[in-house]
């Protein structure tokens, strides 16, 4: 958010305003108030969003969230789009170097595969910040819950637990394991909760350590527990829809993920004025998995905040803000705690789910280990704690930095990058005593990714202590879905004197993020 | 006077070998607004937390009359003495600092409905609360900072948010702690209009330091000393109190020096026949 965008709201809405009137003609005149010119468009636009209909308040509080929907959903396109050499030779300016241009967004683009990563670690993440932003209890053995979904899924489909064949639809456990982890996180949190703060922290940590050692030395659990296990008798992807239904299924997995080939042709259907519609949607099983692993985390996101915005929501954050007096008021903290935790649990199995599901192997060290919670919690750090979807931005921000930055990003990254266009001659070339610039780019960048996203994380705590969507908030005054429902109507009502009055209900309205 | 509306019956409370309230016989009616006075150290604020049940006492019971009921409330837990209809305001100003002005007293309000745990529906759903809310909002005077921060406003005023909380939910008992703690002498006639108004559908019990504010508005004064209650009764006849005057009133100048006054760790024996002496007082 640029600087001035706080002190000067009513700018973004007249140059919106200005755009719309592009199209320019008369706005319909009765309804009072459009009656600043936002073009035809723009005033039809006017009058469904700025009146006080419960459909405009809808629409208004839900825009920023249908922005971000709308980018996520086309995402897989503009990085096939922009990754392809082809696009650039249409552009005359660019079309000198197609494959520089290529590379560089290869380099700069974050992968459809990562993506599924940043979907499931990101709803882990987000179920952090629901215990640990909104109540103020750090979870630090949050890996736990995750590590529950994630072998749960994968024990299931080895038919290691009892009722539970392997061929148990994927939808079904996951629920299974999201219930099992919401009970686990009762009875950890029946005896955590006696405590707090840095105690709080360091027993749930313990205890997910005790899962951790457990896991990672049981042979029940595989041949080798110590290395982990994968999926051995579910050879076909996980499916992700309504279970039972064939039809409304989709197999997730890099490998086993389904193919999508949708053709939709108007004038093979019959509407010949509409012959130029001829599209041809070509997804990939990375692609499928994106989108359906996206939705799960989507789902889970939403009901996450459905419930920091209900009455319980609320009371978690008098808890945060002052637990003592929760308690005078009249609420019962350790069992509004514990149902609190046992939903961050539920979310966060799920995620560890959808993780299994998509990886289709499982190890300790990338589900039970406290650096999986640590990493949740420099998610939650980078994105803004106490924000539910800041983690996920965080967890983007921080995946997109290490991949930029690490070699291994195959096909990606800074390093590969610098290597293609510096070229043989500048790389060979001897700098002081004797080392040459690619040896010097290569020490500096060969595999130090995570010293670099060590320091972006020691800079956000310094210079950035709200996070990326907590300083965004803090920039527009109020949460981001909420001021844009209020700049929307106030752009809607354009800028006549009656706008003013209605600003104060418009800013209260509308609390999502 | 209204009915019996507290009760508490030898109620004691020992921190290892001190004694800080001790055999309090006590009782209080609908109506009624009563000042809780005493040295520093005398046991008003464990007093209080017996009450509310963030203490438990050693020995005795407190009874409470909710809705015509008597209940016996000693080993409630806080929250569950808040729900029977006890609402306490604190002395060091304790709010829920990041929210709003309107969400720490909706919230309050919440707590005595039963929506809690409605997870999926929004809490700006609640007509009910929000209209409570603005009511008392406007009430404590409020009404117009109520999308502030509670934490950006000054001190003055966090003194009245304090008292908003405690009146959400429409307690019969209100305990304040020193409402006017800190309040500069301009603002506390402000604050003494306030209780006053209160008081009018409320029974309250404050423990205040500042005598004129207590001599305005306490129909009845109970004094604490060293744990045990010396005197009990219409503010002129408490001032008039020989004991009083000795032990809290004239406690500087005379044979209680004030180190010994601000610790409870002195033996409270003699305490035991004043309070009993005292017991039938003007009530």
């Amino acid at each position: 958010m640029p600087d001035d965008d706080d002190a000067k709201p009513t700018e973004s809405g007249s140059s919106s305003e200005a755009v719309a009137t592009d199209g320019g003609e008369t706005p319909p005149a009765e309804r009072a108030p459009s009656t600043t010119s936002h073009g035809l468009l723009g005033g039809t636009l006017a009058n469904l969003l700025g009146g006080d209909s419960a459909f405009a308040r809808y629409a208004r509080s839900s825009t920023a969230h249908a922005v971000v929907l709308a980018v996520l959903a086309v995402y897989p396109f503009v990085h096939a789009f922009f990754t392809n050499p082809a696009t650039f030779n249409v552009v005359p300016v660019l079309s000198g170097a197609p494959e520089y241009w290529a590379e560089t967004f290869v380099a700069v683009l974050p992968r459809v595969e990562t993506m599924v990563a940043i979907f499931y670690f990101g709803l882990f993440a987000a179920s952090f910040d629901f215990i640990s932003g909104y109540t103020g209890y750090l979870s630090f053995g949050h890996a736990a819950f995750y590590g529950v979904g994630a072998y749960g899924v994968i024990l299931v489909a080895n038919g290691k637990i009892p009722l539970l064949g392997s061929q148990t639809p994927f939808m079904v456990t996951i629920l299974v394991m999201a219930i099992a982890a919401a009970v686990l996180a009762v009875l950890l949190g029946l005896v955590s909760f006696r405590l707090s703060g840095v105690y709080f922290a360091m027993i749930t940590l313990g205890f997910s350590q005790i899962l951790y050692v457990l896991f990672a030395s049981w042979d029940f659990v595989g041949e080798n527990p110590r290395d982990g296990v994968a999926v051995l008798s579910h050879p076909e992807g996980f499916e992700i829809g309504v279970p039972f239904v064939d039809a409304l299924n989709l197999q997730i997995g890099q490998l086993q993920g389904d193919s999508v080939l949708y053709g939709l042709d108007m004038a093979k259907l019959g509407f010949d004025f509409l012959g130029f519609i001829d599209v041809t949607v070509d997804l990939g099983g990375t692609e499928v998995s994106y989108y359906m692993v996206g939705l799960v985390a989507v789902l889970g996101y939403a009901a996450m905040q459905r419930i920091i915005h209900s009455p319980f929501g609320r009371v978690m954050i008098a808890i945060r803000e002052n637990e003592e007096r929760a308690r005078a008021i009249g609420y019962d903290v350790y069992k509004v705690k514990l149902a609190a935790f046992a939903m961050s649990a539920f979310f966060g199995a799920i995620a560890g789910g959808l993780f299994a599901g998509f990886r289709r192997s499982v190890s300790p060290e990338n589900s039970l280990y406290f650096l999986v919670a640590g990493d949740a919690l420099l998610a939650a750090v980078i994105g803004g704690f106490g924000t539910l979807a800041g983690p996920i931005f965080g967890r983007l921000f921080h995946i997109s930095i290490e991949e930029f930055l690490s070699k291994s990003g195959s096909g990606g990254g800074l390093l590969p990058w610098l290597e293609r266009t510096l070229g043989e001659g500048t790389m060979t070339t001897e700098t002081v005593g004797g080392v040459t610039v690619g040896e010097g780019v290569d020490t500096f960048l060969n595999g130090h990714a995570e010293l670099y996203v060590g320091l972006v994380f020691v800079l956000f705590v310094l210079y950035v202590p709200n996070g990326l969507l907590g300083t965004i908030r803090v920039r527009m005054g109020g949460t981001v879905a909420g001021q844009t429902a209020a700049r929307i109507k106030r752009w809607a009502n354009g800028a006549a004197p009656t706008g003013s009055k209605s600003t104060g209900s418009a800013d209260a309205e509308g609390d999502d993020d | 006077m209204g009915e019996e509306l507290l009760r508490t019956q030898g109620l004691e409370k020992h921190f290892g070998g001190v004694t800080a309230v001790d055999d309090v016989d006590y009782s209080l009616s609908t109506g009624e607004t009563v000042a809780l006075i005493g040295p520093n150290g005398a046991g008003k604020t464990t007093f209080f937390n017996l009450l509310t049940g963030s203490l438990s006492p050693s020995a005795g019971t407190v009874e409470f009359r909710d809705d015509g009921e008597w209940v016996d409330v000693t080993g409630f837990d806080t929250h569950e003495t808040a729900q029977a209809g006890i609402h306490r305001s604190y002395q060091v100003t304790n709010i829920f600092p990041t929210s709003t002005v309107r969400e720490n007293v909706r919230v309050a309000a919440q707590a005595h409905g039963s929506d809690t745990h409605r997870f999926w529906r929004h809490a700006d759903g609640f007509e009910e609360y929000h209209e409570e809310t603005t009511r008392i909002l406007d009430r404590v005077g409020l009404g117009d900072l109520a999308d502030r921060p509670a934490q950006a406003l000054s001190h003055g005023e966090k003194r009245h948010l304090e008292l908003a909380i405690a009146l959400a939910g429409d307690p019969d008992l209100l305990l304040l702690d020193e409402p006017a703690a800190g309040v500069s002498s301009e603002s506390v006639d402000e604050v003494v209009d306030l209780i006053r108004d209160v008081a009018q559908d409320h029974a309250v019990l404050l423990v205040e330091h500042n005598m004129d504010v207590v001599m305005d508005l306490a129909d009845r004064i109970t004094v604490l000393h060293r744990g045990a209650l010396i005197a009990d009764g219409e503010p002129e006849a408490v001032r008039a109190d020989e004991r009083v005057r000795e032990a809290y009133l004239g406690g500087y100048g005379s044979d209680d020096d004030p180190a010994t006054a601000d610790s409870p760790t002195e033996d409270a024996g003699d305490g035991d026949g004043d309070a009993a002496a005292t017991d039938g007082g003007v009530a």
